[in-house]
């Protein structure tokens, strides 16, 4: 899902904690954000963090002068025959940066039918990945290559990598029980970060701190009513709630979560339901969470009188027509687009499952006045 | 129905639509001057028209209004494109349309992003009866919540803002640098611009008859400057930009286009302070848009929804919602508004927008005629020496002072490849403290009292 998604989403859970919303209205805390910030906060560790820690046994730098695809094809079948010999192996593909907006772009898929590693050079492109005409390579041995390794390849998706701007992907082959090799896509996103260990244990450590520091305040009157849980415990649950909405979101995509790290060692795959960037599922989400918001800050809204009515006057209502009926028109665009595909797909004889993790490109090929 | 013909067509609201088409021929104007921003242009012609306000109606004045925002909502997209934008809304939709400058297809970039604004000034009318009953329910909802929406927006826009680098670096502190130099930049720009607000909203430089312009030396500064200077010393050439017949684009994603720009419009238009690059960042992200098409005319939807939607606020009956600069600078002359009047102001943007759009493409054409005879770099120059002077004369030594810094401000995205949106700390910060009660301390820790 998309970074905006989990922000929201872990604000929507905030909001469910009348004392947050009690805290936010009438002591100008900023008490909800923290549900947004630590909604968003398991994929600021990866890219902002775990990436530049991830040490990868080769790395893949081509060199824009000399292209040839198959000595990029090779570096990765080297990677692939050391975790044939030792388990595990790994590689970290650059980019090929020649000039402030000019890329060499390349492509990489796995052949699984044939157990080869196709890479072909692209065109060169801009930061926004148009293709330049007429850069293409003219040489087909320099342009293409298949290179054969001696294992069955195990992926779960039919992916092509389109390497050309900013960063580079990552892949990790390691060697399953059943003797195949499987493809694990940037090994080092949603595996620590992305797991309910580390939600607990921030949450734990923010507890301990909020217990000392965090005063119950005025809690009479009217407000009594409202802190049924301590004051100081809001901080850890939000925190936990908010993190844990992230990995819940994220397991209806393809690409899953480590869970229970470090007591689980791999990254499960998700419930493929939906893919990371597709609008509908993420606007739904999106949607869902800001109907929520609306509905818990009316609900809890501060009313010690007793006399200040509901600005949403009829729940139902409101839910039909701002949920239900814009949620059945999604449905309905999401099944349509989804059947389209299919018939399309089914005609190029290509697979119809459309993969689209949040990768480096596209969190870092936003749409950004200033890159250039 | 029948009712709402009898308005129109009635004689006696033909001046309005006198007034409309004056507003929109001024608004033509006021967008050719490259860089310059709608509100800081406005609250100067406000100033000449407001002589005139006892032989002018407040309705009339109103479809002045109209005219001059949804004009300049649209035709500002021109200069834009070809010159500089004028504020942080246009400078996040620049990177885009430069590219298409670049490859000739300008004139199509401007044409997409006025089917934008066309399409989010007819959702606007197709809503417009439904917001009667709905925005003031929000209003009542979000009103004491408000100070922490706007935290969440400067806690989005901070976290969303990615790394950029290579990391081809073997060691992996070097590239965790690299990657982090970018953030920090970022980061320091945000705060160092909040600051910039505080001092400029607590304690204006601005000479006193001219403080409702105080924030314009400081738009200008970091939005307008910046670009004017890049544009002089950038040695490239505009390349010979193809004039095309049609534009490709189909109603899915026109529905599209429209629904995320409407998404990040409203938003804009009903948060205070967070302006539609803002807005259109979050709806991009919320609705994962990713065609380049899509975008430009999305655009074209958020900018336009933000500009009006935010002055249409304001006349909605039970709301008066006063949000962007031109519902602040008519609010003192304006009357009390009916039902009757806020669908004659829905008609007006309608009329306007029509109007407006027609005058695009001739407009378009006159702007590539003049960048292909004059070069480049001497509009700009042209452009800052009416620029700098008008600042200096309208604000003083200080408002001079406050553009230097705030220039400087301005060219750290373009030295640093910072995220330009960091700029927007001048308002989201001091505005989102001050509502929360916090201003106060910090302005008295920063001496400032």
């Amino acid at each position: 899902m998309k970074g905006f998604t989990h922000f929201i989403s872990g604000m929507a859970v905030a909001s469910f904690f009348e004392q947050a919303v009690h805290m936010a209205s009438q002591e100008s805390s900023f008490i909800l954000c923290l549900g947004g910030l630590f909604g968003i906060l398991p994929d600021t560790l990866d890219f902002k963090l775990a990436k530049y820690f991830y040490k990868s046994d080769f790395e893949i730098k081509p060199d824009p002068n000399k292209l040839d695809a198959r000595e990029i094809a090779n570096g990765i079948a080297q990677a692939v025959n050391k975790a044939i010999k030792t388990g595990k192996g790994s590689v970290q593909l650059h980019t090929m940066q020649l000039a402030s907006n000019r890329w060499r772009s390349y492509q990489l898929r796995f052949d699984t039918k044939r157990s080869e590693i196709c890479v072909d050079i692209g065109p060169e492109v801009d930061t926004g990945q148009i293709p330049f005409d007429g850069t293409e390579l003219t040489d087909p041995e320099k342009a293409h290559a298949r290179v054969k390794v001696n294992c069955e390849f195990y992926q779960q998706f039919d992916k092509v990598s389109n390497i050309a701007i900013m960063t580079g992907p990552c892949f990790e082959f390691e060697k399953r029980k059943d003797g195949k090799m499987e493809i694990v896509f940037l090994p080092w996103h949603r595996q620590w970060s992305h797991s309910f260990t580390l939600g607990m244990l921030v949450a734990f450590i923010v507890g301990i701190i909020t217990y000392f520091t965090v005063p119950e305040g005025a809690n009479t009157g009217y407000a009594a009513g409202y802190y049924w849980l301590p004051r100081w415990s809001l901080y850890p649950l939000i925190i936990l709630f908010g993190s844990m909405v992230h990995i819940i979101e994220d397991s209806t995509g393809f690409m899953g979560n480590n869970l229970f790290y470090p007591f689980t060692k791999k990254r499960t795959n998700g419930l493929g339901f939906m893919s990371a960037s597709e609008g509908i599922p993420n606007f739904l989400f999106v949607w869902t969470a800001v109907i929520c918001i609306i509905f818990n800050l009316d609900r809890l809204r501060w009313n010690p009188t007793g006399t200040i009515e509901a600005s949403i006057a009829n729940p139902l209502s409101f839910w039909f027509w701002f949920y239900i009926v814009p949620v059945a028109i999604m449905i309905f665009f999401f099944i349509k687009g989804k059947r389209e595909k299919e018939i399309k797909a089914k005609e190029n004889g290509t697979s119809e499952k459309t993969v689209d993790f949040d990768g480096p490109q596209a969190v870092e090929s936003e749409t950004d006045a200033s890159i250039i | 129905m029948e009712q709402l013909f009898e308005i129109f067509l009635h004689p006696e609201y033909l001046n309005l639509i006198y007034f409309c088409i004056i507003g929109i021929l001024a608004s033509a104007i006021i967008s050719f001057l490259p860089a310059l921003h709608i509100y800081n242009v406005i609250g100067i012609f406000m100033l000449f028209v407001l002589n005139f306000q006892n032989s002018m109606e407040s309705m009339e004045l109103v479809s002045l209004c109209i005219g001059m925002i949804v004009g300049y909502s649209m035709l500002n997209t021109v200069p834009a494109t070809y010159f500089g934008p004028g504020d942080e809304s246009m400078s996040y939709y620049i990177l885009p349309s430069a590219d298409w400058v670049n490859k000739g297809r300008g004139y199509e970039g401007v044409i997409l992003t006025g089917i934008g604004s066309l399409t989010g000034i007819i959702a606007l009318a197709l809503l417009a009866p439904l917001f009667v009953h709905i925005l003031p329910t929000l209003k009542a909802i979000t009103s004491p919540h408000m100070f922490w929406i706007i935290g969440a927006v400067i806690v989005y826009s901070i976290m969303s803002e990615w790394p950029k680098g290579l990391s081809q670096s073997p060691d992996c502190w070097t590239n965790f640098k690299e990657g982090w130099y970018y953030l920090g930049i970022g980061l320091l720009l945000f705060f160092a611009s909040g600051l910039l607000g505080f001092i400029v909203m607590s304690k204006t430089l601005v000479k006193p008859q001219f403080a409702f312009q105080s924030i314009t030396p400081v738009f200008v500064g970091l939005f307008a400057m910046p670009w004017l200077i890049t544009n002089i010393i950038n040695i490239g050439k505009i390349p010979h930009q193809h004039e095309a017949e049609s534009v490709e684009m189909d109603w899915n994603l026109i529905a599209r286009g429209t629904f995320g720009g409407f998404l990040g419009g409203f938003f804009a238009a009903f948060v205070p302070i967070v302006t539609a690059g803002v807005g259109g960042l979050m709806a991009g992200h919320a609705t994962a848009q990713r065609d380049g098409r899509l975008f430009v005319m999305s655009y074209g939807t958020c900018k336009t929804v933000y500009y009006v939607g935010s002055f249409l606020l304001f006349f909605i009956p039970g709301l008066n919602l006063a949000r962007g600069g031109l519902a602040c600078i008519i609010n003192p002359v304006s009357m009390t508004f009916g039902y009757k009047e806020y669908f004659i102001f829905v008609g007006l943007m309608l009329f306007a927008a029509g109007i407006s759009f027609l005058l695009l493409m001739p407009f378009t054409k006159l702007c590539i005629k003049i960048i292909e005879t004059i070069p480049f770099q001497w509009v700009s120059i042209i452009a800052l020496c009416i620029i700098i002077p008008a600042v200096i004369y309208y604000t003083g030594e200080g408002g001079a002072f406050i553009l230097l810094v705030s220039t400087g401000l301005g060219l750290v995205p373009v030295l640093f490849q910072a995220r330009r949106m960091n700029l927007m700390g001048v308002l989201l910060l001091p505005v989102c403290l001050n509502m929360a009660g916090y201003g106060y301390y910090i302005v008295k820790f920063l001496g400032l009292l």
